[in-house]
Formats: structure tokens, C-alpha cells, sequence
């Protein structure tokens, strides 16, 4: 039986014989059928008829360009976020069932969890891994879409989406941090919201709205377990959707067929079209040689021509979703390693009357920190941090150039580049760098880091 | 500009829209904002005056406050730090607070003396009632500005936080 047969018959299974087999029987009978409309089938029209009526291939097109399947168009960056966030969810849901947001419980479930649950420990060290990965993760992508120059037109709105899903990514790992109720996250917590402080005039009414009261407790635990688990779950969860949908849209990432750090090879397309004399109405033939036939004659205003060159597509199944699968076992394998090598830690019962020495933010936060002790409060804790992320919103409409070449955009590369360059030697003093007093202490003398 | 039939519906579902997000803004405002009054807000009574030597700081768990005799003057001063929100302790060996965060110094009287605090200790409100000590620790003053240093005296002895 040839493809075409075997299509035909997989497509239409009613007027074929009934198929050997238990597996084949099930795959045949009406309750499978009425679940999977469509058999899985090795051509074309199969494989299309396959992601249109299936509800998680549907996420993805039928068909993506060719460049897609390339590791280094994208670093599978953005698939690497999703896969973790989905890590999140799970471990998450594991974790609810333990877990109750009281202060009088909240640091004994962790306890528990450690000693008491089964895979409680290695669960939650995941989680946080996946937490911290995530946070990385999404700086990174950030840095290549930018370096990339996908934020132009027009991708403008995708990336307004992105410093979004920035901002919820950080929300989410910083409420996450308050949970465990130990030392670590009431004083990281206490130094983080107190930031909101220097904000003019509304700051004390803002960092009173997060806590729930004058200081940490209670009502603090409750909001940021209900803004973990559900509001910026859910908001992160919208946003993903729409820009993912954007990213369809947009025509995926930007094409770069020149040279340059981000350049890709340049598509082979097919010639255009050559307009050929039409040649009579049994066909003809073409300047290029080609042998045409002529269908029919209809009014010139009347047909809408659409100049489009054929691209190099691909079948996203199996194509992009094999890649997609190679992946999200490859980043799952990394947390779990991760989480096997490094147990997430748990100090002492939070305790308000002794702050630990040091004290520092969550490292994605330590670089604000660490701004804070040379710089005005003003400026560190309000203008930059604010400031950094209008101007990332903006960007794309404050970027005028055209170009998304680096060559061509030296002084915003070089801008973006020095930005990056100042938060990361930052994070890594604060982190690293940083003793009892913040004073500076070598890590090598010793290392006052806690993730 | 001529209104008609469409434009004033189109009108009216913008407004209605706008009224409906102000006012959902408002009630989950005032449903989150903090209670006046809640957690430590209330009065609480210190003690006698003549218990408190000078140069001396006296911890009150009740209200995560210090009292302090400086010189004198009676202070009742918020552990918290005005950098970061860090708990101050006092320093016995140098008669100052030193904050473990950040290293901000602070002398008895809660007064700036060197770090990234941008201010003094913030103080709770203290008055003498029938000759005992009250603090409302409902109503917290910003600290002193930087500069303001009345009851700035040398260290009595070394720091408690040790430069490594």
C-alpha cells in the first residue's frame, strides 16, 4: 500500500477492513475516534489535520520557517521559560497540599515537608530552582531579543508583553520567598519591601498595602501566598498566552540575513515568478521555459494578487515539536539535578527581634541593594529600578532606528550592553562580596550566600 | 460636534467602564489598606523615669521599640532601620545602635551618625502620664535629619559589628 493509500485509509477508516490488532481496534473504535478526530498520518494533509484539531498541537502553526528549527535562532530561550513555568505549576500544586499560610504552622509544614513527605524536600528544592532558573532565564532572553533587534516593528507590542511577564516572573519569586517563615525569607522580604519606602509621598501607603500593617506577619503571609499562587500565576499565565500568540503573529523571531553575531543563513528561496505571455488557451510556453496553461480569463481589477515569496516552512510535528521535546527533558534534567545536588534552605523560625548578619535581598534584588548603600535612596530604590523598566516598555518606541543588525545599532548595543554589564557586577558584589556590617568580604575569606 | 443615537451610547459604556474600574479600585484599595490601630498601634506603659539610667537603652518586645535616656531626654525609638527596615540593636561596648544590615550608626539618642540611613531613628510618641513613661506606638515621627547631632559623644569602646 503506498502513502497515498495509507492516508485515504487512515482518513477515512469506515469503508476500509477493520484493522489486526487490540491497539488498531481502539484506535479504530468510535469512542477513540470521537476523543482523536484525526489519525496520526505521515503526510502532509495528516499532519495538518492533526495540529488543527488538536487542542495542545493547536498552540503551535502547522507550519513554522525553516530558521526556526535552529538552535541558535533563539536559544530556545522563551520554550526554556515555559517549560520551567509549567515545572512551577506542578511543583507548585504538590507543594499547596502541604503547605497552610499561617505563621503558627507555616514554618512547621516546611519542617515537615522536609522530613515528612514523601519527595517533600526534593520537591521544593526543584521549585526553587526552577524559581531562581526562571529568573535567569527570562534576563537572558530579554538580552537576545534586544541584541536580536526582535523589539522593532513589529514586534513592539510583543515586547512591551515581555518586560511584563519580566515584572510578574520577579513577583512571583519574590512572594514565593516569604512562605517558609524562617529567618532567611522574613529578613530578604523585610529588606526588599522596605525599598518601596522611598517612593514620594504614596511609599509608605504602598509598602503598608503589601504587608497588610506596619511590619511583617500575618496578614503579609496571606497576601503573598494569594499573590503566589493566584493572581500572578494567572496574570503570568494571560500574558504568556498573548505573547506567545504574538510571537505567531509577529512571524516569529527577526530575520537577520546579513552577517554580524546574530546572523543566520540566508534562506535559499526559489526565484519569483516570471510574468509569461499568455499562450494561448491550450498552454504555452514561458521566457524561462516554462509550460503554462491558461485556466481561464477574468477581469484585471478583479483578481487580488498578493506578492509573497514561497518560503523554506516545515511541519511543526514532528519538525519544531521533537526540538521542543529534546529541550524540556534537557532543562527538567537540569532542575532536577540541581534540586538533587543543592537542598533549598530552611534556617532557624522567623524571628523579628534578631536580624541576622547579613542581611541581604534575594539576589535578583541584592544588586538594588547593594546601589542603595552608594547612592541616594532616591535614585537607587525609585528612579532606577522605575525608571529601568519604563525604558524598557518604551524602548520600541523610543528606538527610531530601523536596523536590527548590531553593526548598525552600535550605541544602543552599547547602552544596553553597559546596563546589563552594572546590574550583573552589582548582583554579584552584593551577593558574593557582601558581610556582616555590608562590609566587603572576599568570598574566598567567606561566603555569605544563602538562594 | 453633533451628537447622536451611537456616539452617546458609545459615551455612556466609556463612562459607565470608567466608573466601574474607579470605584473596583477603591473598594479593593480600601479592602487591602491596612486598619489604623491593628498590631502594634496602641499605648503602652513604660515605667518610671528614674528607672531608665542615663546612656542606657531599655528593649520593650511589645512594641519592637527602644527606650533611651539620653542625657536626659527620653526617646522611645522604632527598632526598625530607616534604610532597609532592619532591626536595630544597641551596642553596649560603644553606647551606639548599629545596624547589621548595611552598617548604619546611630548614636543614643537615635541620631544619625555614619552609613546609608537616610535619616535618624524613627521615634514613637512619648509623653509622661502620672509620672510614668507612655509611648503611643501609633503614631511614629520620622527621625532626625542628617547633621542633627545632639547627643552625639565619642564611642564608649569598639563597635559590636567588627569590620572583617
Amino acid at each position: 500500500m503506498d502513502e497515498r493509500d495509507a492516508g485515504q485509509e487512515a482518513l477515512e477508516p469506515d469503508v476500509y477492513p477493520a484493522p489486526r490488532g487490540l491497539w488498531q481496534r481502539v484506535r479504530r473504535s468510535e469512542v477513540w475516534r470521537s476523543a482523536f478526530r484525526h489519525p496520526q498520518l505521515d503526510t502532509p494533509r495528516g499532519r495538518a489535520l492533526q495540529s488543527f484539531s488538536n487542542l495542545f498541537l493547536h498552540v503551535y502553526p502547522v507550519k513554522v520557517p525553516g530558521r526556526v528549527l535552529r538552535f541558535r535562532y533563539s536559544w530556545r530561550l522563551g520554550y526554556i521559560l515555559a517549560v520551567l513555568f509549567a515545572i512551577l505549576y506542578l511543583t507548585g500544586i504538590y507543594l499547596m497540599f502541604f503547605y497552610t499560610p499561617s505563621v503558627a504552622s507555616a514554618y512547621g509544614d516546611m519542617q515537615q515537608l522536609r522530613t515528612g513527605i514523601g519527595f517533600g524536600q526534593l520537591v521544593r528544592n526543584v521549585h526553587r530552582w526552577s524559581a531562581h532558573l526562571m529568573v535567569l532565564v527570562v534576563v537572558l532572553h530579554l538580552a537576545r531579543v534586544f541584541f536580536a533587534g526582535a523589539y522593532k516593528r513589529p514586534r513592539q507590542f510583543n515586547w512591551v508583553l515581555g518586560v511584563g511577564l519580566l515584572v510578574a516572573t520577579l513577583g512571583l519569586s519574590f512572594s514565593g520567598y516569604l512562605l517558609p517563615w524562617d529567618q532567611l525569607s522574613y529578613w530578604a522580604v523585610t529588606v526588599g519591601t522596605n525599598l518601596v519606602n522611598y517612593v514620594p509621598a504614596v511609599g509608605r501607603i504602598l509598602r503598608d498595602l503589601l504587608l497588610g500593617g506596619a511590619q511583617i506577619g500575618q496578614a503579609t503571609l496571606l497576601r503573598f501566598y494569594a499573590l503566589h499562587v493566584v493572581v500572578l500565576p494567572v496574570a503570568l499565565t494571560v500574558l504568556l498566552a498573548l505573547h506567545v500568540w504574538r510571537v505567531r503573529k509577529d512571524g516569529f523571531a527577526v530575520r537577520q540575513p546579513t552577517g554580524g553575531a546574530f546572523a543566520e543563513q540566508a534562506t535559499e528561496l526559489p526565484p519569483p515568478p516570471v510574468p509569461v505571455a499568455a499562450g494561448g488557451a491550450g498552454g504555452g510556453t514561458g521566457d524561462g521555459g516554462q509550460r503554462v496553461r491558461l485556466l481561464g480569463v477574468v477581469d484585471r481589477q478583479s483578481v487580488t494578487a498578493e506578492e509573497r515569496r514561497v518560503d523554506d516552512t516545515v511541519f511543526t510535528w514532528p519538525h519544531l515539536l521533537v526540538r521542543h521535546v529534546v529541550v524540556g527533558l534537557a532543562t527538567s534534567a537540569v532542575v532536577l539535578t540541581l534540586g538533587v545536588a543543592f537542598a533549598a534552605p530552611l534556617r532557624g523560625l522567623a524571628n523579628p527581634e534578631l536580624t541576622p548578619e547579613p542581611s541581604k535581598a534575594p539576589w535578583y534584588f541584592v544588586g538594588l541593594q547593594e546601589l542603595l548603600s552608594h547612592v541616594d535612596p532616591l535614585v537607587a530604590g525609585v528612579l532606577i529600578p522605575t525608571g529601568t523598566i519604563l525604558g524598557l516598555a518604551l524602548l520600541p518606541y523610543l528606538d527610531r532606528n530601523p536596523a536590527t543588525e548590531a553593526r548598525s545599532r552600535k550605541v544602543a548595543v552599547l547602552l544596553f550592553a553597559t546596563l546589563l554589564a552594572v546590574a550583573t557586577v552589582l548582583t554579584v558584589v552584593g551577593t558574593f562580596f557582601r558581610g556582616p556590617g555590608w562590609r566587603f568580604v572576599p568570598p574566598w575569606r567567606h561566603l555569605y550566600v544563602e538562594l | 460636534m453633533k451628537l447622536n443615537r451611537r456616539k452617546l451610547l458609545r459615551r455612556g459604556w466609556e463612562l459607565g467602564g470608567t466608573l466601574l474600574g474607579v470605584s473596583l479600585g477603591w473598594t479593593a484599595f480600601e479592602a487591602l489598606r491596612p486598619l489604623a490601630g491593628t498590631g502594634a498601634g496602641g499605648r503602652i506603659a513604660l515605667g518610671d523615669p528614674a528607672d531608665f539610667k542615663p546612656g542606657t537603652a531599655t528593649y520593650f518586645t511589645e512594641g519592637r521599640l527602644w527606650l533611651v535616656n539620653a542625657n536626659g531626654h527620653y526617646f522611645a525609638l522604632s527598632q526598625r532601620c530607616p534604610h532597609l527596615g532592619c532591626r536595630v540593636p544597641f551596642c553596649k561596648s560603644s553606647g551606639r545602635f548599629e545596624c547589621p544590615c548595611h552598617g548604619s550608626v546611630f548614636d543614643i539618642g537615635g541620631e544619625y551618625v555614619q552609613g546609608p540611613a537616610p535619616r535618624g531613628m524613627d521615634r514613637f510618641d512619648l509623653r509622661l502620664d502620672n509620672g510614668t513613661l507612655v509611648v503611643d506606638t501609633g503614631t511614629l515621627v520620622p527621625g532626625p535629619d542628617h547633621g542633627k547631632q545632639d547627643f552625639l559623644t565619642p564611642p564608649l569602646g569598639p563597635p559590636c559589628i567588627t569590620r572583617s
